[in-house]
Parts: C-alpha cells; structure tokens; sequence
C-alpha cells in the first residue's frame, strides 16, 4: 500500500478552487464520489486532506467513507507525488534483462526508493509487476511515456532529460 | 407468508423475512457475530452458514438469505458444525486471546462462540495484529486488534446515528475499521458502536476494569435525563452504578441510548453529591442532622401554613418521579394551602401546558413516538430536536434513511438533521417560527386544503379572521423566506397521507411557548391531521418527567403564581418561604441577575438537590436527595408514556429520596399516616387523574403503558412577538448543546467530555468578518450583561444569527438573555 501514514500527510494550504471546480462538474450525477477523487487527483496530482472535507460537506459523504474509498483503491494517493512518475518494470521477462540493476541505478540516482518522492517533488519512483510490453524489456515508464531496452547509462540520461522540464504542466 | 422447514420444524414467515429472522421466530438459535436486530444484513462473519436442501446443500448465510417457498433449512449438520469452527479458528488467528484482562470477557459473542464450538486448538499460526490502541478520549478505547470485522460500530454510526465516524480503511489483510485519517476517535460519543461490539475492540472506558460483567447486578430503569423515555439497564456493583448494558430488546428504540444514557451515569455516584443536610448558620451552610434540618423546615412550613400559605411557593423539578410530583402538589394543597407551585412551565413547557392544553384540551401530545416511523412527513420545527432528544434524532434518521420520510424543517439555523439524504431545512430569520406556522396555514385555507372536519371545530372563523394578516407575500421578508417556498411547504404538508409535526421544548428555548404550540396545533388541526397514526403534533418535552409534570398539574392552576411570578414574589417580599425541589433556577432561568436578586431575597429557602448547584449555595437548609438509581417510581415520557423506575442502588451517603422527604413533610402537616411506598401513591394517581386510571405500578411492567388522551380540538390564534432586529447586532439564539441536558449533565462525564464548557457559534462568514477564528474568546454583550465564551465556527450558522447553550454556571448564557426568543448582542474579540 503506497498510501502514508497519517502523520505523514502534509497539511499546507491547498487552493480549493480547482476542487471546487472537479465538484461542480460532477455535482448531479448519481455515484459521484470516484470522478470527483480522480478529478481531484487529476488537479493536485494527489488527494489533499482539505479537497477531502470539502468533497464530504459538498457531496455530503462522511469524510471518513471518502477516506476508505481512498485507501480501498491503489489509484488514490494522499501524500503528493512527483510531477514525473517513473515506473520500471520487475515483472519475469525484465527482470531476466536486468530489470533490478535498472531500480537499483535510479535508487542511487535519485535518491529515493520504493512509492517515494524527491523532496523538490520532481520524481516520485515505483517499481511495477508489469507493464505490458515485454517485447522491449526491460522497460521503464515516465508518465506516459515509454523507454524499451533500458541500460544503466539511459538511467543518467532521463533524469538528466526531465530534470530540465517545467515543473508547471 | 411464507411456509418452510428448519431442523425439521415447519415454519410461516413474512416473505421479507431470512432464514435467520425465520429460524429465530421458531425459537432455533443461529450464532451469529454481525447481525444486530436494529441494523440491515450485512453476512460477513460467515458463523450463521446453514445448509438449504434446494440449493444442493450449499452453505450459505442464513442473515442475508430470504425465504422461499417450501425452503429446507438445516442449522447443525456435521458439516456447518465444521465450518463454524474453521471461522472460530481463522478470527482467533489474528484476535489476541488476551480473555483474562478484556472487559468484554463473559459478555463477548467470540468467546462464548469459542467456548460452545469446544474451539480449544488452531490448526493454523499467523502473527497478530499489531495496530495501535486510542486512548486519546475518556470514554471510547479502541482496540483494533481485538476486532473480528465485523462492521457494526460503522454501520450503526452510519445507519442510526448517521455520524459516519468509522470505515473500513485499506483492503485484504491490511483492512481495518478506521477513522478518517486513521486519526482518534472525535464523533459524538454516543457510544452506539461500544453497545454493538460483539468482543472488546471498543470498549467504555469509564468502566474499565472496574467490574467482571458477570459479578454486575443488572437492574432495569428508566434514563433520567431528556424527556425521550429510553430505558435502560444499570450495571450495579457494591451500592454503585459502574455502567450502562446493552438490550436491543429494550424499549422502542431497540436498546439504543445517546451519550447522556451511556456515559452519563456517573452523576449517581459523583464525589460531589451532597452527603448530609445543610443550614446556615452564620451565614455558611453547614452539616447538619436530617432531625435537625427537617424539624427546621418544618417548623417554617407550620408557620407559612398558620400565615394562609400565601407566603410559601414552590418550583420542582420535572425529574423527580411522578409520585414524589404528586407528593408535593398534595403538599402545597393540602398541607400548606398555596397554589403557587410550578415546573418552570411558563418558561419551558408552556407549549404543553398552555398550547396544548387550549388547542387539544389536554396538555399533552396527542401523538406518539412510534408516529415517526409511521409518517409520511415529518416537519420538524428547529434542527434541535436531535440535540435535545437524541434518541427521537435517531428514529427521525431512520425513518429517514429506511423508509424515505420526506423531512422537512424550519429552523432558524441548519443542525445535523438537515444533512439527512433529501431533507429540506427553511432556515428563516430568528423569532419568527410562529408567523412563518401561521402562514403555512394560511395558505391551508388559501387554497382550500383544509380538511373537511376543519370547518366545525370551535374558533373556525376566528382563526380565518386572524391569518389574513399572514399571507405568505406579508410575512415573506420578516421571515427569510420567499412567498413560494411558504406555499409549497404548506402544500406539500397537506398533501401528505400522515404527517407529524415535532417541536422540542426546553428552558433554552424560549420561543418554543404557547403561541408556537398553538400555530402548530392549528396547522395540524386544519389539515385533519391529529388523531390519526403517523400524524398529529409531538412535543418533545425537555426532562425525563415533563410530561408527568403536566399531568400531575405542577403547574399553577387555581390562580397560584407561575414560576416568573413566583420570583417576582420573592423580589416584593410577598412569598417569604420557597421550596426549591431539583431546580437550578440561577443557571437555567431566565435573566440571571434577576433570579438572584429575588432568591437573596427570600426568607428561608429549602433546595433538595443532589448538589450544591448555584441555587443550593443560596439556601437556608439544603437536603441532599437521591437520584433515579436509588428509588422506585414512574416516569411519563414524549409521548405519554409510563415506565417503570427501579431502585437499583441504596441512597448515597445520608441522602434521602424526595419521595421520603415530602412524604415526611407532608404527612407532618396533615396529621395524616405517611404513604407506605411509591406503589401506594401510584394507585392514588390512577385514582384521581383521569389519564392514568385503570393503571397500577406492577402493570406496568417493563414495558409501561401509553397514557389515553381525548383531543377535544379548538383553534385558538397563535400571536406573534413582534422581533425587532437591531442594526449591526448579532440575533443570538439559546439551545441545547449536543446531548446535555439541563443542569444535571454537567455531572456526566460522557455529556461533559462532547461539550465541556459553553461557546458561541458562528456561521463561517461572520467570524470572517469579525476576524474570529474557531476557539477564540469573544465578547458577547447584550442589553442586559456581557459575556466571554470561547467561539465555534462552523457552517450551521446563517449570516447575523448566533447560537449559545445554556447549561452551564460559568460563562452563563442567561446572564445575557432575560427570556425573549431573540437577544441582540454584538460581538467583539
């Protein structure tokens, strides 16, 4: 489970105006509460605790059922998460490739391990069973973009690469 | 109906009904840990597997399997015996068998399960849970690594009393019932979930290792705190009430309590409870002997006597049980000569006493409580009827959420009734409920809905006459509210088959009086809507014994002073004796200053009281009296219902029961042979009030009786205060917080720990305005007084209006509202 411990949860001041907006969309429609989370989600890139009071008084869901909806699905995440999300593939034909010294490169590169995020929350790291392209294995996934046949030296070279993207979507 | 067999037993059923609900109407048991009568099937602790000859013997859960036709069921064959234990073996996997210092031990389903399955060895191994216990609050411990998943602490908050505290968080192995955030526990307290668990995952920690369940005396009584009549069972251990116990078979509501009911108990045994009488001398109270003290007041009350008994007045208490009521209203009659005793009825029960008693002809509801369920509309006037009855709160919830009652409300803020699915909460200006009831039926008559029996009752014309003046386009802006909105609330109410009306009553509401009872009856009343089930108004009166009070006529009704007049007495010097029987008029009346200038005033005060209350501080002698725990007697409840109290303890310390003082007194005065028990004073109850003739104490039974009541209706027109708003003042309005209840919940530690002390709430808006954020002590000044309460915000609140409780001594809110609807205050950091 990647989701955080409470204590964990950061509590800054979130702008509730793009939440306000994911709500007014779905407001009518029946069973609203998963397409607001993930317009939320969408926005913030996670689900900050104050979207989560204001989605219970507006929709008048009790925060605590928001809360195990949120921790029921894998989707969800309630602690920020990088602007670049890369996942590397662990599954069997990557692993064969080389998969493990992939992770263990942008461990050391990053700085991070396992579903966590650099502290300037550029790069949130995950290892993942399966990506479904097994063809171009080992393979490694930043957002929606894919990069097949990995070596250790083009671990250097996406960092390098999306260390210079905007932070800004 | 539904025909089947069960264990070779031929069984007839609702077609709604499941093989469980069937098999327990056969008198089979079928063990079950998730299933409590009060909430819907849920099937998931898997121990209520049975066997169904038609479904290929295929074990499936009898709780949430409905009957069919010619269904046959079987509950004990090898092979279900099997499978129960595997589920015994898989929860006791993870569930710590730590028996020997639970508090659930002798009273868990788990173990007594264990135990009847001969579940002595596991063939499988897993390490335990090893989540983290909340201790963070005085009365609920979590436990979470006790917990069989059951789901009936989340179902009950959500299902009754639709608070939502907890959810199953997380999924597989790692799920758990949790809160949101997996933070402490913060809700209401209610304790609904401790009442429901099936082991000692939540647990109450005021009785914590205090008792072994099996070495509590149990004792059925009645709660003596709001009016809503729930009973309950005592757990009594060495003369001491250490608990309450969970009965779903107990009352109408199921066994259900709030947290006065549950935590609320510990007034009875408090350190603070008065243990020998008291006189002043030298201008300090102190101990004295009962011979001492009652020889004193009764040589007072000889001389009050001798003097016409002009000079003597009373105000009781409407907690005390019916027979000590009658008591004191013998003894003022027969033994002193003075009419000039009441309940605080002109400031808190006039709807009852007045309203009711004019519209009705009789002051009593003419409708029950079993009329929530069976409506069709519930108009519910203020949102605080779920802060002063909770109980009433949760059956409107369920007839909300179950059976899809269409409530609506008006009320002068929002509450948590109006976050119910689909209700409807008119929030008008404050002070003005009885024109906005007026013109709902005007519109009745406006449009010609009014029923047919309407037309012949008395003052038909009259009341016509009197609402043109509210027409919904006169009174729209005074109200808040637009002319349509009026109009189709007043449709909608007339249209429906059976609509109820709640009001509750209480001494923080002094709005909810006469005229507003008497609106409400006429709206009632013109739609044809009393007499009937589902319909009708009920007043929710403010203490255990209200209603009592009213039948019992504690209230002035030769031409003796009510209560306000009664203080006025004191003030001029006319009343120079004055009992005080359980009220706490410095705190709870209206205008504080006033009350106690004219209880300075008096010549020789007498309080009985558990405590010294702010009122006792004042008294000449103070007799320590008991609490419902240590006597026996009757309450009447909203609704008119009479139950049984039981003695469950022997009075604390010397403290004697009312009952014994006024009997003592009165039968000193009269010369005549003291009652011999409160079963002696029922039968003269039953004799010489009409209401309760034919009843005797042992009758009652545990279930007590429904007083008959005869509406003999009259439209009588409702006048209307005029509310003159102040400009740049706040409308401060007075209440009940959530689940105190006059003075006496501040001994509580339940009521004590959800509200400790008393605020000022505001709406969102105007502490932004007044740069006032949630906690903040502020300075609300009125005409009267000036003073600092801690400010809540929230989002009840609409622009302009402001809310207090009263309960409390410090901070206390009569100080600076003196009994009008609305006080104008302005608000300063």
């Amino acid at each position: 489970m990647s989701n955080a411990p409470a204590e964990e949860i950061p509590t800054a001041d979130i702008d509730l105006e793009a939440a306000n907006h994911v709500i007014d969309k779905y407001l009518t429609l029946p069973g609203n509460l998963m397409p607001v989370l993930q317009g939320i989600q969408d926005e913030y890139g996670y689900v900050p605790k104050p979207t989560i009071d204001l989605v219970a008084e507006r929709l008048n869901v009790y925060p605590s059922q928001i809360y195990g909806v949120l921790t029921f699905y894998a989707q969800f995440h309630l602690k920020p998460r990088g602007r670049f999300i890369i996942r590397v593939c662990v599954g069997t034909a990557c692993h064969v490739q080389g998969a493990p010294r992939i992770v263990e490169t942008f461990f050391d590169k990053l700085g991070i391990g396992h579903a966590e995020t650099t502290p300037d929350l550029r790069f949130t790291f995950e290892k993942v069973a399966c990506l479904g392209a097994c063809g171009m294995a080992p393979l490694a996934m930043v957002n929606d973009s894919t990069y097949g046949s990995m070596t250790v030296q083009k671990v250097g070279d996406i960092i390098a690469d999306y260390s210079q993207r905007p932070m800004k979507k | 109906m539904v025909n089947l067999t069960i264990d070779d037993k031929q069984v007839t059923v609702p077609k709604d009904a499941t093989i469980f609900d069937a098999a327990k109407a056969a008198g089979i048991r079928i063990p079950i840990l998730c299933h409590d009568k009060k909430l819907h099937p849920f099937g998931g602790c898997r121990m209520c597997l049975v066997e169904v000859e038609q479904m290929k013997g295929r074990q499936i859960p009898a709780c949430t399997t409905p009957v069919t036709e010619g269904m046959i069921v079987r509950t004990t064959t090898d092979e279900i015996i099997k499978a129960r234990k595997m589920v015994l073996e898989l929860l006791l996997l993870k569930h710590p068998i730590d028996c020997p210092v639970c508090d659930a031990a002798g009273d868990c389903d788990l173990q007594n399960l264990t135990y009847e399955y001969k579940v002595n060895a596991n063939r499988f191994q897993d390490e335990k849970f090893q989540h983290k216990i909340d201790y963070e609050n005085p009365l609920i411990e979590r436990d979470m690594n006790r917990c069989i998943h059951c789901g009936k602490c989340a179902r009950i908050c959500d299902e009754i009393v639709s608070f939502g505290a907890y959810t199953f968080m997380n999924r597989g192995i790692e799920a758990k019932i949790g809160t949101e955030f997996d933070g402490p526990l913060n809700c209401e307290f209610c304790g609904s979930c401790v009442s429901v668990c099936p082991v000692g995952a939540l647990v109450s920690r005021p009785f914590k290792f205090k008792a072994r369940w099996w070495s509590l005396n149990k004792v059925k009584s009645v709660c003596s705190y709001c009016g809503t009549g729930c009973q309950l069972t005592l757990g009594v251990k060495d003369n001491k009430v250490l608990t309450t116990i969970y009965d779903e078979n107990q009352g109408f509501h199921n066994g259900q309590l709030c947290t006065r009911g549950r935590f609320g108990y510990q007034f009875v045994n408090s350190d603070k409870r008065l243990s020998t009488p008291l006189i002043r001398k030298n201008g300090t109270l102190q101990p004295a002997s009962w011979d001492e003290a009652l020889t004193l007041v009764s040589a007072k009350l000889v001389e009050a006597k001798n003097a016409g008994g002009k000079s003597v007045a009373g105000l009781v208490t409407p907690r005390l049980t019916n027979e000590e009521l009658f008591l004191i209203k013998k003894l003022f009659k027969d033994g002193l000569g003075s009419d000039s005793i009441d309940h605080s009825a002109g400031y808190a029960h006039a709807a009852l006493t007045a309203g009711a008693a004019e519209s009705f002809g009789s002051a009593a509801s003419p409708s029950v409580i079993s009329d929530i369920q069976n409506a069709d509309l519930l108009l519910v006037v203020k949102t605080d009827a779920y802060e002063t009855h909770p109980v009433v709160g949760f059956e409107i919830n369920l007839g909300v959420k179950r059976k899809e009652i269409d409530l609506r409300i008006i009320s002068d803020k929002r509450g948590k009734l109006s976050k119910l699915p689909k209700a409807v909460t008119y929030v008008h200006k404050p002070g003005q409920e009885v024109a906005l009831v007026n013109a709902l039926a005007q519109v009745l008559l406006a449009d010609n809905l009014q029923d047919s029996t309407a037309t012949g009752v008395e003052g038909f014309e009259g009341l016509k006459q009197q609402l043109e003046a509210f027409a919904p386009e006169k009174i729209a802006a005074a109200c808040g509210l637009d002319a349509d909105t009026i109009k189709t609330l007043a449709r909608d109410y007339a249209k429906a088959a059976k609509a109820l009306i709640i009001l509750p009553l209480g001494l923080g509401y002094p709005g909810h009086g006469k005229a507003l009872a008497q609106a409400l009856a006429n709206l009632a009343l013109l739609s044809g809507k009393v007499g009937k089930e589902g319909c009708g108004v009920l007043f929710l009166g403010e203490k255990n014994n209200s209603q009592g009070a009213a039948d019992l006529g504690i209230y002035p009704t030769a031409g003796g002073a009510d209560a306000d007049a009664i203080l006025a007495g004191c003030q001029s010097g006319s009343i120079k004796t004055l009992i005080v029987a359980g009220e706490n008029p410095v705190v709870s009346y209206p205008d504080r200053k006033r009350v106690e200038a004219a209880l300075d005033k008096v010549e020789f005060l007498v309080v009985q009281d558990l405590f010294l209350t702010e009122t006792a501080a004042k008294a000449h002698v103070v007799l320590p009296a008991c609490s419902f725990a240590e006597k026996s007697g009757t309450f009447t409840s909203v609704g008119r219902a009479v139950q049984q109290v039981n003695q469950a303890i022997k009075p604390v310390g010397e403290a004697r029961s009312d009952f014994a003082i006024l009997n003592g007194l009165l039968a000193g005065l009269t010369g005549n042979a003291p009652y011999a028990d409160a079963a002696a004073v029922f039968a003269e109850i039953a004799a010489t009030v009409p209401a309760y003739a034919g009843l005797t104490i042992a009758g009652l039974g545990d279930t007590g009786a429904i007083l008959p009541v005869t509406v003999k209706p009259r439209f009588v027109a409702a006048e209307t205060a005029a509310v003159t708003a102040e400009s740049g003042k706040f409308a401060l309005v007075t209440g009940s917080a959530l689940y105190h209840c006059g003075t006496m919940s501040r001994f509580g530690e339940g009521p004590m720990h959800v509200c400790p002390e008393g605020y000022v709430e505001l709406g969102r808006d105007d502490a932004q305005a007044l740069n006032v954020k949630d906690g903040d002590t502020v300075a609300v000044k009125s005409a009267s007084g000036e003073l600092r309460l801690k400010a809540k915000v929230g989002t009840r609140m609409p622009q302009g209006v402001v809310f207090a409780p009263y309960h409390f001594d410090e901070a206390s809110v009569n100080s600076i509202a003196v009994g009008a609807p609305v006080t104008w205050v302005s608000i300063s950091k």
